[in-house]
C-alpha cells in the first residue's frame, strides 16, 4: 500500500512538474534531418541554432545527420523527420513515384557537381579527362548527370575508365592512386581529400560547362504543409536569416557548428567549403532575392534534364509547381 | 504398399511443389495486404508490379547474377579450402585451439562492410576483394560445425576403433570424417547462405557489376519493383547454393538419421 502511495505520488509530481516546464517553453519541437554526415554545407543551420534565430521563431531545433539525400526524402515522407535538407531532384524523383513531399526552397540554385582530381595531376578541362580513370557511385545524383556533362563537352564514356564505389571508396580511390578523378561536390569531397593528404585539388564545375541542375533545398511533407503551415513559414524565415547571416560571416557558422561537434572537419577549410557554397545561393537572375527564393524557370530547367538524363519518368515529369512551392518563404 | 499414385497428386506432394505453393500464397496475401492498407508503392511495389520487372529485365539480372555467383562461389570454395583443414587442426590440437580459436572468434565481429573498403584499396576493383568477403562471412561457420563434428567422436567409437587395431588413416578416414559429415554439412548449408551476402557487400562497396551494383542503382532511382526483383535472384541464388550442397549431403551421407525419411529402401553403411 505504501509502495503504491509513493509511486503515485511521484508520477503526479512528474506530471506536474513536466507541465510546469512545458508552460515555461513553448517551442515547437523540429527535426531537420540533413542530407549526409557533416560538412561546410551545412554550418548555416548551426549558427542559426546558436543566433538563436530558430527559437525566436519559437522552434525547438534537433539537427540530425542524414545517410544520403534518398534516405532523408524517405524519411520526411514517413514523417520521421519534419524537415529534410536534400538534394531537391532527387526529391523530385521520388515524389514523382508518389512519396508526398515537396520543397520549399532551394539553397544551392547553383550545382556543386564537379569532377575533381589532385591539382598535380593538371586535370583543369574536360578533354583531359580521356585516357584517365573516374570513380563514380552507382544510382547517385551525380552518376546520373554525368553523362549530360559528358554530352555538353563531347567526351565518349570510351575514352575514360570507370571504376564504380560507395562514398568512401571513391576518396579512396583518388588518394591512392586507383582513380585519378571522382565525381563530387566542389565542397565536400574535395575538402576531404585536401584535409587528408594536405594536397590541392582542382573540380571541374559541370555548372561552368552548361549544367545547370538546382541542388539542396528544404523539403517537407505535405502533410506538414496543410496541417502546420504556420511552423513551416517560420522555420524558413528562421533558416534565411541563417543563410543570409553566414554568407556575411562564414567564419562564425564555421565555429558554430564545430562547436556542436567538433569533428565536423577542419576549420580553415570548412570556411573554405562554406565560402564556395554561398556563392551558389543565388543566380544571376536571382542576385537580388534573398536565399531560397529560386527561379521557376532554373526549376522547370532541372526538372527537363531529369527526364532526359536523371531517370525520371517522362510521364510524370510535371510542372516545376508541382515540386517546389515558394509561398511560404518570407 | 502401392507405388502407383494419380501424378496430380504426386506432382502436389513432391518436394518442388510445397515451396512453390509457399511462394504463390505469399504472393496473394502480399497483394492483398497493398490494398488493403494502402501502401505506397514508393514505401512497398505491389508483387506484380516486381514479377513484371523480373521478367523484363531477366537478360540483365540473368548476366548481373553471374557476377555475383562467381565470387560467392569463389568465397565459398576458400571458406572450404581453408576452413576444414583449420578446424580439423583445431580440433586435434589443444595447442593450436588455444592459440587460433579465440583469435578466430574475434575476427569475426569485426563488421565486414566496415573493412570492406579497406580490400578495394589494397586488392583494386576487380574481383577478387567480393571473393575475399564472401570468405570471411563464410569461413567461421565451417569452421565451428567442423569443429564441433570432429570433436564429438564418442569414446565408445574410439576404443572400438583401437579394439580393431585401426591405423591412424583408418580411423579418420572410416570413423571420425563420416562421423564428423553431417555436421560439416550443417556448416556448409549455413555458409553458403552467407557467401551471397559477403560477395553482394563486396560489391556495393567497390563494383561497376553484379546484383549489388543493380541493387545501388534501383535504391538511387526508387525503383523499389527493381530492388525487389534483385533480391529475389539474390535469394534464389542462395537457395540453389543451399541445394546443391543438399544434394552433395544426400550423396556422401544417406545413411544419417536426417536423412532416412527420404529413403525408400533402407542403405547399410
Amino acid at each position: 500500500m505504501k509502495a503504491l502511495l509513493r509511486s503515485v505520488a511521484m508520477f503526479l509530481a512528474a506530471t506536474m512538474l513536466s507541465a510546469g516546464i512545458a508552460q515555461a517553453q513553448t517551442k515547437e519541437k523540429v527535426v531537420l534531418m540533413l542530407n549526409w554526415y557533416l560538412y561546410s554545407e551545412h554550418a548555416p543551420f548551426f549558427l542559426g541554432k546558436e543566433r538563436g534565430f530558430y527559437d525566436q521563431e519559437g522552434i525547438d531545433l534537433d539537427i540530425q545527420e542524414g545517410r544520403g539525400s534518398g534516405v532523408t526524402v524517405q524519411a520526411v515522407a514517413a514523417n520521421t523527420a519534419t524537415f529534410g535538407y536534400v538534394d531537391v531532384p532527387t526529391m523530385i524523383k521520388a515524389a514523382a513515384k508518389g512519396a508526398p513531399v515537396r520543397s520549399v526552397g532551394v539553397a544551392l540554385q547553383l550545382s556543386p557537381m564537379s569532377v575533381m582530381g589532385f591539382a598535380e595531376k593538371n586535370i583543369r578541362a574536360p578533354k583531359d579527362i580521356a585516357g584517365k580513370t573516374v570513380a563514380i557511385t552507382p544510382g547517385d545524383s551525380m552518376s546520373q548527370i554525368w553523362p549530360l556533362f559528358l554530352k555538353k563537352t563531347g567526351i565518349k564514356e570510351t575514352d575514360f575508365k570507370t571504376v564504380a564505389g560507395d562514398a568512401q571508396t571513391k576518396l579512396n580511390a583518388v588518394m591512392s592512386g586507383q582513380a585519378d578523378l571522382l565525381l563530387g561536390y566542389v565542397m565536400d569531397q574535395a575538402i576531404k581529400l585536401q584535409d587528408a593528404t594536405k594536397k590541392p585539388v582542382y573540380p571541374i564545375r559541370f555548372a561552368d560547362y552548361g549544367v545547370n541542375m538546382i541542388s539542396s533545398g528544404i523539403i517537407v511533407n505535405n502533410e506538414t504543409l496543410k496541417s502546420k503551415p504556420d511552423l513551416v513559414k517560420r522555420f524558413l524565415r528562421a533558416t534565411t536569416r541563417a543563410l543570409e547571416e553566414s554568407e556575411k560571416n562564414p567564419e562564425a557558422a564555421v565555429d558554430a557548428m564545430l562547436k556542436a561537434n567538433a569533428k565536423a572537419g577542419v576549420r580553415e577549410t570548412l570556411i573554405i567549403g562554406l565560402k564556395q557554397t554561398t556563392a551558389l545561393y543565388h543566380t544571376k537572375e536571382t542576385a537580388k532575392q534573398r536565399p531560397l527564393r529560386v527561379s521557376m524557370t532554373d526549376v522547370s530547367e532541372s526538372l527537363d534534364l531529369l527526364a532526359q538524363y536523371g531517370g525520371l519518368d517522362p510521364a510524370t515529369k510535371g510542372k516545376a509547381e508541382d515540386w517546389v512551392v515558394l509561398d511560404y518563404l518570407p | 504398399m502401392s507405388t502407383v499414385h494419380l501424378w496430380p497428386r504426386r506432382v502436389l506432394e513432391s518436394q518442388l511443389a510445397r515451396p512453390l505453393i509457399l511462394i504463390v500464397a505469399i504472393f496473394v496475401l502480399w497483394d492483398l495486404v497493398i490494398r488493403v492498407f494502402k501502401i505506397p508503392p514508393y514505401l512497398i511495389p505491389a508483387p506484380w508490379d516486381v514479377a513484371k520487372m523480373l521478367v523484363a529485365e531477366w537478360p540483365r539480372l540473368w548476366r548481373e547474377s553471374l557476377f555475383t555467383g562467381y565470387a560467392t562461389l569463389g568465397g565459398f570454395g576458400l571458406s572450404i579450402l581453408f576452413g576444414i583443414p583449420i578446424a580439423m587442426l583445431i580440433a586435434y590440437s589443444r595447442l593450436v585451439e588455444s592459440y587460433v580459436y579465440p583469435l578466430l572468434v574475434f575476427s569475426q565481429s569485426v563488421p565486414k562492410i566496415a573493412i570492406a573498403p579497406l580490400f578495394v584499396v589494397w586488392f583494386g576493383f576487380g574481383i577478387f576483394p567480393k571473393v575475399i568477403s564472401a570468405f570471411l562471412l563464410g569461413f567461421f561457420p565451417v569452421v565451428v560445425a567442423t569443429v564441433m563434428g570432429f570433436k564429438s567422436m564418442e569414446t565408445e567409437m574410439i576404443d572400438l576403433a583401437r579394439s580393431m587395431r585401426a591405423s591412424r588413416l583408418q580411423m579418420f578416414l572410416k570413423f571420425s570424417l563420416p562421423q564428423a559429415l553431417p555436421s560439416i554439412f550443417s556448416g556448409l548449408k549455413v555458409s553458403a547462405t552467407l557467401a551471397v551476402v559477403g560477395a553482394v557487400v563486396g560489391e556495393f562497396v567497390g563494383s561497376n557489376s553484379g546484383i549489388g551494383y543493380v541493387l545501388q542503382i534501383a535504391n538511387g532511382n526508387f525503383d523499389l519493383p527493381l530492388m525487389f526483383a534483385a533480391l529475389f535472384v539474390l535469394s534464389m541464388m542462395g537457395v540453389i547454393l543451399f541445394a546443391i550442397v543438399d544434394l552433395v549431403e544426400n550423396a556422401m551421407i544417406p545413411w544419417h538419421q536426417s536423412r532416412r525419411a527420404d529413403v525408400m529402401t533402407a542403405a547399410t553403411a
